[in-house]
């Protein structure tokens, strides 16, 4: 089953390169079917599946490592990016000194754990709608059409390389589909091929590419003090040098989770096609981060290290948040709030209780499904109307009703009960809460978290208040049509949406969590109840009596240049002392 | 029979603000309206011919009223005080979304300003809620009021709490939200008839659910749980009728300058 | 319903508007609203809003500018709604009579309930002329109630009655 979850998409991706859009549809819509099918199906079994991998393939994979690593070289050199230059250059030299100290394993490259399970639920399910999504998306997209399906094929190869990278052991193999997912990154933001898209692509590669190379260092400290390059084998060790191989391993998820001083790679990635932002930079990819802490979780406990990790995510929920507020382009609101949600999940990964740990799951699963869905509607809006920043989206319900409430869906599910990210907070909260006895630290935490909520839910609300002004009813509205490649997928994901939230709840166990959902109920009763609304009489709004109607502008909270100095600089202190606190303990 | 506590809700709140209404006049050496004001006033809009926008926008109050009740019979009920926070919250955004569902200036200032003041005021609620839990061991409020004595473990809690109140009852210096000098009411702008008076009731309701969070803080002791209410509905009065009102950036940084560091400060004091 | 009716009178709330007053009677107003003549003893409260208020306190002998701002506000008060034209501008345009810029008193515009003299008129007439009014208010019934310069009548779309672009339709019949 593993096989087929890893080779399907790869074949499949071969087959759309020479097919119809028709087709293109049906094997997309297939893989969605099987993959999640499969991995449901994984999920449901417990067993725990290790196997090694033969010498051939192996060998392989040192082979297109280097191939990969002599690319990103030559990129560097054609669009003349020292800092590109020297980090796969550095990188090079790490990976090769790297394979040349690995002891021969002793224990298997693949191992597929609960966590494995967990992860190839959301790429698969979450992935294949994106990726049926992508087909209509680029019938839009004005490239010539062997691009188009060039496009596809990327996304599904991807698929398969996070199917991988999830049930990798060997930290060598783990850099590998590492370095692909960077590849996969560079390519697909520098897709439309403009100057900014290229620049920012170069941008991603190069911030990537220090996460492979803190990961080749935490490899060389392993193979080296520890004598392992396997995951599992490397935690059952204990003593000082573990935790530093841990620290740069951990390093790398800071990275790729794009916290703070990272940041920048995630939002210039917004400028790639939105199915690229959905996939990479909000519902797959990224999420190697919390998976990674989670990985290492077990070692983290009670340590320092552990601390200082958490308490960096923390910051990075909140300050990520606030950065926000600045910002118009919608698709960068999505992505700081990505960013601060990331760092959330990383903090409670960090703690690295049992309930700690499996909230930080809980927040994965939902923070995919909803950004996912805010993400595709996105997408909706930049094709069917043109629409980028939320200046020009005044009084869109308007026009695009459906668009709207497929966003404030996406808006609520991300903060207000009874929805999963919500119950992930709240019982995060009381777990927290529950430590703060033993490890006071855990304030910290806990204070950021709370304001963090509190400001994702400025931030999503202050976007919605654009897109809802409506006025009286009884000016008419036109009907909206979503193409059906675009409504399917919104459907799908807003229907997971529901049902996982109610799932969620249903397994709690807790009455009193059922009556979150009272007060929704109502709101979904309220269309029934219009229809009795309509012998009040309508009246204008009121302005002063004035007879031209004018709108509130929206509102931005600029931190000051100073203040985002400091952010910076904080966060970039703190990421070093991640290694430092490494070293020390 | 806390059933019927629960349905009278709105009432005890109605009266609460009616002696409020009195309390103020007197303050400034006027006779006041009468104490039953309040329901005259609900009779009243009951009877005028309703205006409304669009619909959603109408219901949308219907809804925030009904959430808001539910909120507090959920405190009567002594429930999880994390979950009643947060129902409170859903309670806010319906009335938010309400607010930005009209294309209305005022209306969308106003939810701004609602919005605003959740940033300020619910980190506090939560970390009231976390602090009692630390002193009590339970977030259910029927097992926080039978412990004793929070405020001398929690006083500087309760002082950021105090400093809350005037943001939920809409109280100078932190009446931004309703200003009606400036944004004519803000979120209850387009409201007129009865669904204004959803508003009107939904205000009583505010007063309970916030003087229910200080009445907690008297612990076992009823008597000092009134007497707590007591003097913070006096205190919120006379600094009502004393203060002018500050501006919406202004609130959050005192609330986050002076309030958050008490709470906080109250925390690691006991956790140490 | 009859049960409701005798509460008119206990919460008037009041909007006050200047249709281009010299702001003698506003400050009488607001007098009459401060602690020493403390109309909140009737229930009185100062909405600013035309759809949550029962009374239409006008000062101001209507200039052109706010003649579409009148109507405007008067068609947002919901029924029943009574108005005060306070001061002699209001009632009949008083010392700017027969100027080119203002119209004579707002009656040309709104029905008008109760009048109040002087110039400016005194916080103890405004308060009668509450009282007084306060009558009016419980007579009236629920009946929409039409500005007198508002031609082509009050429009419904669907079922929905729409009170939209009132005052718009006083500009298009000046310009006719």
């Amino acid at each position: 089953m593993l096989l087929t979850l890893i080779l399907l998409p790869i074949a499949t991706a071969f087959l759309i390169l020479y097919s119809s859009t028709r087709i293109q549809y049906l094997l997309s819509a297939a893989v969605l079917g099987v993959g999640s099918f499969l991995s449901v199906s994984l999920f449901m079994s417990t067993e725990r599946v290790s196997f090694h991998l033969p010498f051939l393939l192996n060998a392989m994979i040192i082979a297109a490592d280097l191939v990969l690593l002599i690319y990103f070289l030559v990129q560097g050199k054609k669009f003349n990016s020292p800092k590109v230059i020297v980090l796969a250059a550095a990188q090079l030299l790490l990976y090769i000194y790297a394979e040349y100290a690995a002891p021969s394993g002793r224990s298997a490259e693949i191992v597929v754990d609960e966590l494995s399970r967990f992860m190839f639920l959301i790429i698969n399910i979450v992935g294949g709608i994106i990726v049926l999504y992508s087909v209509r998306y680029m019938e839009d997209e004005s490239v010539e059409p062997y691009k188009k399906r060039h496009f596809i094929a990327a996304m599904l190869l991807f698929l398969s390389v996070m199917n991988a990278i999830v049930c990798a052991n060997s930290l060598l193999l783990f850099f590998f589909l590492f370095e692909m997912t960077t590849l996969a990154s560079y390519q697909l933001i520098a897709f439309r091929n403009d100057e900014i898209s290229r620049a920012n692509a170069l941008r991603a590669l190069w911030m990537n590419q220090i996460g492979g190379v803190v990961i080749l260092a935490g490899t060389l400290v392993a193979a080296l003090v520890l004598d392992t390059v396997m995951l599992d084998t490397l935690l059952q060790h204990s003593g000082g040098m573990l935790l530093f191989s841990v620290a740069l391993l951990s390093m790398a998820a800071l990275v790729k989770g794009a916290s703070i001083p990272f940041d920048g790679w995630l939002l210039g990635a917004m400028v790639a096609p939105t199915p690229v932002s959905a996939m990479l930079h909000s519902a797959t990819m990224v999420k190697i981060a919390p998976y990674l802490i989670l990985k290492l979780a077990p070692v983290l406990g009670t340590t320092l290290l552990g601390g200082v990790l958490s308490i960096t995510g923390a910051l990075v929920f909140v300050a990520a948040a606030y950065l926000a507020l600045s910002r118009s382009i919608f698709k960068e609101i999505l992505g700081y709030s990505t960013v601060a949600l990331l760092g959330l999940m990383m903090a409670l990964a960090a703690i690295g209780t049992k309930e700690s740990m499996m909230l930080s799951m809980v927040l994965m699963l939902f923070h995919a499904l909803s950004k996912a869905l805010l993400f595709l509607a996105a997408g909706v809006l930049e094709k069917q109307y043109h629409l980028k920043s939320i200046e020009e989206m005044s009084a869109l319900v308007h026009r695009a009703p459906k668009t709207v409430g497929f966003i404030v869906l996406g808006f609520v599910s991300l903060t207000l009960p009874p929805f999963g990210l919500f119950m992930g907070k709240l019982f995060a909260i009381t777990s927290v809460a529950s430590l703060l006895r033993e490890r006071p630290l855990l304030l910290i935490v806990l204070v950021s978290m709370i304001i963090g909520s509190t400001l994702l839910v400025l931030l999503y609300f202050k976007v919605s208040s654009a897109l809802l002004s409506n006025p009286s009813d009884t000016v008419r509205t036109e009907k909206e049509r979503i193409p059906q490649g675009f409504s399917i997928p919104l459907v799908l994901l807003s229907l997971l949406i529901l049902f996982a939230a109610v799932g969620f709840i249903v397994i709690q166990h807790d009455v009193l969590l059922a009556l979150f959902t009272l007060p929704l109920l109502f709101v979904f009763a309220l269309p029934s109840m219009i229809r009795s609304m309509e012998h009040y009489d309508r009246t204008a709004i009121y302005h002063c009596g004035e007879k031209e109607s004018f709108d509130a502008a929206l509102v931005y909270y600029e931190p000051s240049v100073r203040i985002k100095g400091m952010i910076y600089w904080g966060f970039g202190i703190l990421f070093v002392a991640v290694a430092f606190v490494g070293v020390l303990s | 029979m806390i059933w019927v506590w629960i349905a009278l809700a709105p009432i005890l709140g109605g009266l609460v603000y009616g002696g409020e209404r009195v309390l103020r006049a007197r303050m400034q050496r006027r006779l006041g309206p009468p104490f039953l004001q309040p329901f005259y006033d609900m009779f009243k809009l009951l009877d005028k011919r309703t205006l409304i926008v669009h619909a959603p926008h109408a219901l949308l109050a219907v809804a925030h009223f009904f959430a808001l009740w539910f909120s507090v019979a959920a405190i009567f009920l002594g429930w999880n005080l994390l979950y009643i926070v947060f129902l409170h919250l859903i309670a806010q955004m319906l009335l938010i979304l309400a607010g930005y569902s009209v294309r209305s200036a005022y209306s969308h200032l106003g939810a701004n300003r609602e919005l605003l003041m959740l940033v300020a005021y619910e980190p506090i609620l939560i970390l009231v809620a976390v602090g009692l839990y630390l002193v009590s061991g339970s977030f259910e409020i029927t097992g926080m009021i039978q412990k004793g004595n929070y405020l001398a473990q929690l006083p500087l809690l309760f002082a950021a709490l105090l400093m809350i109140v005037p943001i939920k009852v809409k109280k100078s210096p932190f009446d931004v939200g309703e200003a009606h000098q400036e944004i004519v009411g803000g979120v209850e702008i387009e409201y007129s008839g009865v669904f204004y008076e959803f508003l009107y009731m939904s205000r009583f309701l505010e007063y309970l659910f916030i003087y229910s969070f200080v009445f907690i803080f008297g612990g076992e002791s009823v008597w000092l749980g009134a007497v707590l209410v007591a003097g913070v509905f006096l205190l919120v009065n006379l600094v009502d009728n004393a203060t002018a009102r500050v501006r919406t950036p202004q609130m959050i940084k005192i609330i986050y300058m002076a309030a958050m560091p008490l709470a906080v400060l109250n925390l690691v004091w006991i956790l140490l | 319903m009859k049960f409701f009716i005798p509460f008119r009178k206990k919460s008037p709330w009041i909007l006050h508007y200047n249709a281009g007053s010299c702001n003698g009677c506003d400050i009488e107003i607001l007098a009459a609203l401060g602690p020493k003549f403390d109309l909140e003893r009737f229930g009185v409260i100062n909405t600013g809003n035309p759809k949550q208020s029962d009374i239409f306190l006008v000062t101001g002998p209507v200039t052109y500018r706010s003649r579409e701002r009148l109507v405007e506000l008067y068609s947002q008060i919901p029924e029943p709604k009574v108005v005060i034209a306070v001061g002699s501008c209001t009632t009949t345009g008083g010392v700017f009579r027969g100027m080119y810029n203002v119209e004579d008193g707002i009656d040309r515009y709104i029905p008008v309930d109760v009048y109040v003299p002087g110039c400016a008129s005194t916080p103890q007439l405004i308060i009668d002329a509450i009282v007084k009014a306060l009558d009016i208010l419980e007579a009236k019934s629920k009946e929409i109630e039409k500005p007198f310069k508002l031609f082509g009548a009050i429009e419904t779309i669907g079922n929905k009655l729409s009170r939209l672009n009132m005052a718009k339709k006083v500009e298009l019949h000046e310009k006719n």
